[in-house]
């Protein structure tokens, strides 16, 4: 009776495996494996990242692009970095989920002498091949220079502005905040009306923030919220009280899809880029892999998208 | 029943074999000794967890709270070694230590007294004198404890000194579940749900509001020797591994052969009939929920050295992955059933199977569906269930395969 049930087992796993073999055998025509370690794939400005990488991965067709989804947790990624490196990929790309978590792990590949692209946040440790990412505080400079403007220019602009965070524990809200504040905090007429309080960068909570403000102060003029869905919340919140119109909304991030989107509708007022450094890993990655030399660092650029430019975005995206 | 739990190991394992990428070098990724040793570090954590999970469930309990623990675990030791002097966490955890030592000799001085003495029984009252001996014994104890610990205050925290003042806390947290829900008469499930809430928010509060990540540098914020619990022995073998070998070693031994392990399945068997057979039903109780928070918090300490930071979210979910594990493993979660060696099968089996759909690169939403398929599977073939269902289809395809019998016999002898 164990014997054939052992047969049993045996001849389902010989089945299941035929049932991959498509999976088995790596196209051996790819020259190049590059191993991408994502933090998750479930938040929108992910989703665009990696997008843009197999967009950017789909141009050329001598690479293979393995991407691998950290489920938001650190022993997680850990695991897939060790995998990729077990694999012996050819340039390790890594968005880590924290600075700490990963440092190990990245040490780990760089003694495999894998080189190694860090996106989007560092780690703790300056042996990598090269990092790529966005500065937050630049961007936040060209929000609140964008909001000095809407609200009469430097030197006489007027009003009142509500501020929502991002999540109060991660390092972009508070750059985005500084960044922001380096602009609005020199004019004397701004005056913001809220403490600093945790939206967690999520849509629901800036809408509930938004809507309490509404009913403490009888006069707003701009909210800035730390990212897109946060902004879009309290155009949401203000829309419901009958108040939208006279209200004017900035976010961040500018993902096709959500911010800019929302920008040519006229709801949100301008959103400033926070490009994902998807598809320029892949581009440095060639570059490393043919022995060309790379910078150490490189930070994207921001820009401001409004009614102007907001609608070649979305056919560049295929959107519109 | 054993036999077929490591068939399904070896199984499993063959696949992994067969379906592995081969690297550039013609070597199997799957039995590189890299990615072996990957494997055993990557389940070390839940493995440790899921030895404590296996006494709770053979007494037919559960413990919620283990992810918990783990994360105070984490937080107190990345805590003791990068921060001088009273902190929350050492103001905390040194009284707790001196509080588990007291305790624990007074406690277990008079009982292995007891157990010296030729021909005794469980039933046995200590004398007063050797409670006494305990007692002071504790004393003394408690108080080296705390010289010694509070003498680590001035640089930072020692390895040895987190790997004792940290699993003592859980020790603690763990023993308190078993108290409330011995003494109290109330379900473990809401028992230690309730604590899985109130000692995440320890955690959290131990933090406090600024700082949510405790980074660990060894070498700048904290000793250097804290490297040892992740190093590689031999270059292959991991430290956590080993820890995870030895407590299944351990706590194996202590469920198979001694008088405190039958009692474990007596009670998980039938309580009733063990508190009546005159076992101390609620000492045993406390401490295998005693022994599952101290080994949660043990793999805090852990990740904290894997990882290099203390973090609250840290065993986020580590509750289910070691259930799961555990039942995996042919334990019985009604209690009484079940065994040590099982569950290290159990954790294996998880383990080489997210290598072997991360070796795979297949896409992760897939893995959740697979894993819980094969989780199932898994479940069934051990309860021998298929094989039930397997028949009565049979049975009821071609009631000629059985006969003498009719169709509702064939059900009943199955359902029984």
């Amino acid at each position: 009776m164990k014997r054939r049930a052992f047969i049993k087992t045996t001849i389902a796993a010989a089945a299941a495996s035929t049932a991959f073999k498509p999976f088995y055998i790596r196209a051996e025509a790819k020259k190049y494996v590059f191993g991408f370690s994502q933090v998750t794939v479930v938040e929108p400005w992910r989703v665009q990242f990696n997008k843009d990488m197999q967009k950017e991965a789909a141009k050329h067709p001598e690479l293979e692009l393995i991407i691998a989804d950290g489920q938001d947790k650190t022993e997680k990624q850990v695991a897939d970095v060790e995998n990729l490196i077990q694999q012996g990929v050819d340039v390790l790309i890594i968005s880590p989920k924290e600075s700490a978590g990963l440092t190990g792990v990245t040490l780990k590949a760089i003694d495999a002498k894998i080189p190694v692209i860090v996106l989007d946040r560092n780690v703790n440790t300056d042996k990598y091949t090269q990092f790529i990412g966005g500065d937050n505080v630049a961007i936040g400079r060209a929000a609140g220079e964008y909001a000095v403007k809407l609200l009469g220019g430097p030197g006489n602009a007027k009003g009142n502005i509500v501020e929502l965070w991002g999540g109060m524990g991660t390092q972009p809200a508070h750059d985005r905040h500084d960044g922001f504040a380096e602009f609005t905090g020199k004019e004397s007429g701004i005056k913001s009306l809220l403490q600093p309080i945790d939206t967690d960068w999520k849509q629901p909570k800036g809408y509930e923030v938004m809507s309490t403000a509404l009913k403490s102060f009888d006069k707003i003029d701009l909210v800035y919220g730390h990212n897109d869905p946060v902004a879009y919340g309290a155009f949401l919140a203000c829309k419901d009280a009958g108040r939208e119109k006279e209200i004017k909304f900035l976010g961040i991030d500018a993902l096709p899809n959500e911010g800019v989107t929302w920008v040519c509708k006229g709801e949100l007022t301008a959103t400033f880029l926070y490009a994902t450094p998807g598809a320029e890993g892949v581009r440095q990655g060639l570059k490393i892999v043919k022995g060309e030399k790379v910078d150490k660092k490189i930070i994207l650029p921001t820009m401001a998208i409004d009614k102007s430019n907001c609608e070649q975005i979305l056919k560049d995206n295929g959107l519109a | 029943m054993m036999t077929k739990l490591f068939w399904g190991l070896a199984v499993l394992y063959g696949l992994g074999i067969f379906l592995s990428p081969v690297n550039r070098k013609g070597i199997n990724i799957f039995l590189s000794p890299g990615n072996q040793s990957d494997v055993l570090r990557q389940v070390s954590n839940n493995g440790i967890i899921a030895v404590g999970m296996t006494l709770v469930i053979l007494t037919g309990g559960i413990d919620l709270s283990v992810g918990s623990m783990m994360a105070l675990g984490c937080m107190l030791c990345a805590m003791l070694l990068t921060l001088q002097g009273w902190t929350t966490a050492s103001a905390s955890s040194i009284p707790i230590l001196a509080l588990v030592c007291l305790l624990l000799c007074a406690y277990l001085v008079p009982l292995i007294a007891i157990n010296l003495r030729r021909g005794s029984r469980p039933v046995e009252k200590p004398s007063p004198g050797v409670r006494l001996f305990g007692l002071i014994l504790g004393l003394v104890v408690a108080g080296m404890s705390v010289w010694w610990t509070t003498s680590q205050l001035q640089s930072k925290f020692t390895v040895p000194g987190v790997l004792i003042t940290v699993p003592a806390v859980g020790l603690a947290a763990g023993a308190l579940n078993g108290l409330i829900i011995s003494k109290g008469r109330m379900q473990p499930f809401i028992v230690t749900l309730a604590m899985m809430v109130a000692i995440l928010g320890a955690a959290r509060l131990l933090g406090g509001e600024t700082a949510a990540i405790y980074p660990v540098y060894t070498g700048s914020n904290a000793t250097e020797k804290f490297d040892i619990l992740r190093a590689l022995v031999l270059q292959v073998v991991p430290v956590p591994g080993i820890f995870f070998l030895v407590a299944v070693l351990i706590f194996g031994f202590v469920l198979k052969f001694t008088t405190f392990g039958r009692y474990i399945y007596a009670i998980g068997g039938n309580e009733q009939a063990a508190r009546l057979a005159g076992i101390h039903v609620d000492q045993v109780k406390i401490s295998v929920y005693a022994v599952s928070g101290m080994l949660a918090s043990l793999a805090g300490v852990l990740y904290t050295a894997q990882y290099r930071q203390g973090k609250p979210d840290a065993g986020s979910g580590a509750e289910l992955d070691a259930i799961a594990a555990v039942v995996i493993g042919g334990t019985n979660l009604m209690g009484g059933k079940g065994s040590m060696i099982g569950t290290l099968v159990g954790v294996l089996i998880f383990g080489f199977l997210s290598n072997i759909l991360l070796l795979k690169n297949i896409n992760s939403n897939t893995q959740f569906v697979l894993k819980g398929a094969i989780i199932l599977a898994a479940v069934l073939l051990q309860e021998g269930q298929l094989g039930l269902w397997w028949k009565r289809l049979r049975s009821s395809v071609y009631p000629s395969a059985y006969p003498g019998r009719s169709k509702e016999q064939v059900s009943e002898k199955v359902t029984r």
